[in-house]
């Protein structure tokens, strides 16, 4: 089978030279489990207690919690060390808990984590009267499934990728789709007038705001030349020290034009406040989420977060560059195979991570938008946009007259270089820039100005 | 699954929904019975009746001082307020005879104006972060509360209190201001102006939260005044009414009270009396109050030497005028945060009111709200709620 040079080494290793498709497909899931384990469950986990965090600096308070492992810790012993008299195992547990790395879990509130765990596990598992049995059951286990699928085809690494296909970016784009059918299972299923119409609300969002995602990645696809992730990343790569200057992102402002609208559009399908519409808690309580307590209720909460850091890290695989550093990355893919592997995934993590911190700060931010103007924003506003940018990557190709650039990782075929002068690569940045300028001074002029109580208040006057 | 649940258009057949009692977005105890065709709204009736306490009886079972607290009630928001307007009116009966007669003291009626319009304060951020909140931006509100925390803590100095005051008295205020408290106030409006710039800059100027609001029930000078709307909400349709100045009670009529009306804030959009219109208003007469506070400050005379100086003291005594006041009716209208609270107080000459009943703005309010609930999003019913800033244990009483 081929699976991708990282995989199918792995089958090897488990299963010599020749491996069964069994071994393949092990290997395939230990690879995608291994970043699914170590960084997309963790920070879900997480996710709560950033979003927290951050709510609470944004609103000048301490925040929600400021419980340490303390009681962890004193457990442990307890069930660990039961042999020893209660003196040595207090005085044990006083020394664990000096450990300057408890100073700093107590400052985080990492005991919330645990608390909030086990509150989740011990709760009662409720199902309405009314609500459509199995349906209800299944929809937060689906709404995980697609939070979790798509990373098997994004690249932690060189090799680090479970799913290396051709047509990656569509499987991601499928895949995470899963995700609201999951939505209005949840709405449906509960029983609720306040939950189907959350979940109503979900459907009309996700399916409208598929499509302005889709063109974004048609963009990409049509500049990298190429579906697939693995090597729309490496097109990025750039030999200069200051290797972000490879990105998609500083390629064209139509390319960066496409990042920005995948980043709301992404805000949209993992139902983010502006676009909550589907959990809206002043108007529909909680919307889909409503009826679910203990477990389930929490396999929503990590869905969000995954989902979030889904969406963060297929923007930094588009647009970012991937897993590659912003500096110095000739140097690190010249590293030994396992360390460069380690610092690609450290890299794409940062990235996506960085993406979702600014999705937490938008919520904190902005109110929510009404029906009617999610999808006005979407269909009058992102689509056209977008088909105006993928119009602009096609005009600056041919200009340019040629496909996407080369790359040094060696496995792309050679593809004929993107030969812009400095001056045709200023003016495809300026004149754009420019052109679009002029068009928001118009708008603002039509719109009109402030009212000057308005301005007044906000102190703009001074 | 229940077949109750199916939204059946074609057969002209409308989903009922129940929204509250206990649900986050209608500040209380409010109930909603909406019937909608999915997500517009074809009708919605206010369903009231939940918080209802019997206040008004309670009034002709105590004595007239006794009641004070229970004002408090009415209106927790604006607690302050809430006494005053039954003070006044109490005064205004004990002056209807020239032989009850009570002249409250200057100081006094400086302190009525500074803890009224601090409460006003208070209780308008309470309102605009809250509706900031119904529309799902959560800071802004939780910036007004630390505000308004502030207010609670020069309040619970004043008079021991964090929402139910009970210092508005008859012929008076409770307590005269403790050591430092003009200072305290004045730094805090300097640091609270500040902060209310920066509370706009995060929310009102938003082009979503604008968009949200614009144009979305607007209510006409007429309609206005047709279904009894007072205060902000009133003024919020352009029509020119402040009860400070223009039927003065206290020392409003010194004071020269600035009335901002809604001009159809919100732009190209919106139109005049519409919500952000209610929510500006709002925040222009936050403005309004903070310089209405700093004038008080300043016309406020030096504290008496001997507490019991009727001219600079902050009570005169009524004690013996309540116990028997004079026979009649009167009806006085106070400008609270929430428009008009006005009371009648029927006397009988006795220890006890006759009758007390009580006028609230959040009353009329929802009066208008099944006239404007139609054929609109689901979502701009809690905007509409929001803008309209009801207090609910204000229209059970």
């Amino acid at each position: 089978m081929n699976l991708g040079p990282g995989v199918d080494a792995l089958a090897r290793f488990l299963a010599g030279p020749e491996p069964a498709w069994w071994a393949s497909a092990l290997a395939a899931c230990i690879v995608w489990l291994g970043p699914l384990l170590l960084i997309v469950l963790p920070i879900a986990a997480l996710g709560q207690i950033i979003e927290r965090k951050v709510a609470a600096a944004m609103q000048r308070r301490h925040g929600p919690n400021t419980a340490g492992l303390d009681g962890l810790v004193r457990f442990l012993v307890r069930c660990l060390c039961w042999f020893l008299p209660r003196a040595t195992q207090e005085r044990l547990t006083a020394r664990l808990c000096r450990l300057p790395g408890m100073q700093l879990a107590r400052r985080l509130g990492l005991g919330q984590l645990v608390a909030d765990g086990i509150k989740m596990l011990g709760k009662e598992d409720l199902i309405p009267g009314n609500a459509d049995g199995w349906v209800f059951r299944l929809a937060p286990y689906l709404a995980m499934c697609g939070a979790l699928l798509p990373f098997a085809a994004i690249p932690f690494g060189q090799h680090l990728v479970a799913l290396e296909v051709p047509v990656a970016a569509l499987y991601v784009a499928a895949a995470g789709g899963l995700t609201v059918i999951a939505l209005f299972m949840a709405g449906w299923g509960s029983g609720n007038k306040f939950s189907l119409l959350g979940g109503m609300r979900a459907v009309a969002q996700v399916v409208s705001y598929e499509i302005p995602v889709g063109l974004a990645i048609a963009g990409v696809v049509l500049w990298c030349g190429s579906m697939d992730l693995q090597r729309i990343v490496a097109s990025q790569y750039n030999a200069h020290w200051a290797s972000f200057l490879g990105w998609n992102f500083f390629q064209s402002p139509f390319l960066a034009l496409l990042a920005v609208i995948l980043f709301v559009a992404g805000l949209a399908e993992c139902q983010r406040t502006p676009f909550d519409m589907a959990e809206a808690e002043s108007e529909l309580v909680s919307g889909f989420n409503t009826e679910y307590s203990g477990l389930r209720w929490g396999l929503f909460a990590m869905a969000e977060y995954a989902e979030m850091f889904l969406v963060g890290a297929i923007i930094a695989t588009l647009f970012l560059g991937g897993y590659q550093s912003p500096f110095g990355e000739p140097a690190i893919i010249a590293l030994p195979a396992w360390l460069a592997a380690l610092i690609h995934a450290l890299m794409l993590t940062l990235k996506a991570s960085a993406l979702l911190f600014v999705m937490v700060w938008l919520r904190w931010t902005l109110p929510r938008l009404r029906v009617d103007q999610v999808m006005r924003l979407c269909w009058i506003t992102l689509v056209p946009l977008a088909l105006l940018a993928l119009f602009g990557v096609a005009l600056t190709m041919l200009a340019a007259g040629s496909v996407a650039p080369g790359s040094a990782y060696g496995r792309i075929p050679a593809l004929p270089e993107l030969h812009l002068t400095p001056l045709a690569h200023a003016l495809a940045w300026v004149l754009p820039v420019a052109i679009a300028a002029l068009l928001i001074v118009l708008a603002r002029r039509q719109h009109g100005r402030l009212h000057p109580d308005l301005a007044r208040l906000s102190g703009a006057g001074r | 699954m229940s077949s109750d649940l199916l939204i059946e258009n074609q057969h002209g057949e409308r989903m009922r929904l129940s929204m509250g009692p206990q649900h986050p977005a209608t500040h209380g105890v409010l109930r909603l019975l909406i019937d909608s065709d999915g997500e517009v709204v074809s009708r919605a009736v206010p369903d009231q009746g939940y918080l209802h306490r019997a206040i008004e009886k309670i009034g002709e079972c105590v004595e007239w001082a006794q009641f004070v607290p229970y004002t408090d009630r009415i209106d927790y928001v604006c607690a302050m307020n809430a006494n005053l307007a039954y003070c006044v009116a109490v005064e205004a009966l004990l002056n209807s005879d020239p032989a009850t007669a009570v002249r409250v003291p200057r100081r006094a009626e400086c302190l009525r104006v500074i803890v009224a319009e601090l409460n006003r304060i208070s209780s308008h951020l309470i309102a605009v972060g809250a509706m900031a909140m119904d529309l799902g931006a959560y800071t802004p509100f939780l910036h007004g509360l630390a505000q308004r925390e502030a207010v609670n803590d020069i309040f619970e100095k004043l008079c021991g209190q964090r929402l139910t005051y009970n210092y508005v008295t008859i012929g008076g205020v409770a307590f005269d201001l403790y050591p430092g408290a003009e200072q305290e106030i004045a730094s805090f409006l300097d640091r609270f102006e500040e902060e209310f710039r920066r509370f706009n800059q995060l929310i009102t100027n938003n082009r979503i939260f604008r968009e949200r609001c614009a144009g979305v029930a607007p209510v006409s000078a007429e309609e206005a005044i047709a279904w009894g709307l007072v205060g902000p909400n009133l003024r919020a349709s352009g029509v020119d009414w402040d009860i400070r100045r223009d039927e003065p009670y206290g020392i409003y009529g010194e004071l020269g009270v600035r009335v901002p009306v809604g001009r159809g804030y919100a732009g190209a959009r919106g139109r005049v009396g519409d919500c952000y219109d209610r929510y500006v208003v709002r925040l222009l007469e936050i403005e309004e109050s903070v310089r209405l506070i700093r004038e008080a400050l300043r016309l406020l005379p030096p504290k008496a030497d001997k507490p019991s100086d009727p001219l600079g003291g902050h009570q005169a005594d009524v004690g013996k005028q309540l116990r028997k006041p004079p026979r009649g009716e009167v009806r006085v209208r106070t400008e609270a945060p929430r428009g008009e609270m006005g009371y009648v107080i029927v006397s009988d000459g006795g220890k006890q009111p006759y009758r007390v009943r009580c006028r609230t703005g959040s009353f009329s309010a929802v009066g208008i709200f099944e006239h404007l609930m139609r054929g609109i999003f689901l979502a701009d019913i809690v905007t509409i709620i929001g803008s309209f800033d009801i207090v609910v244990p204000e229209i059970d009483r």
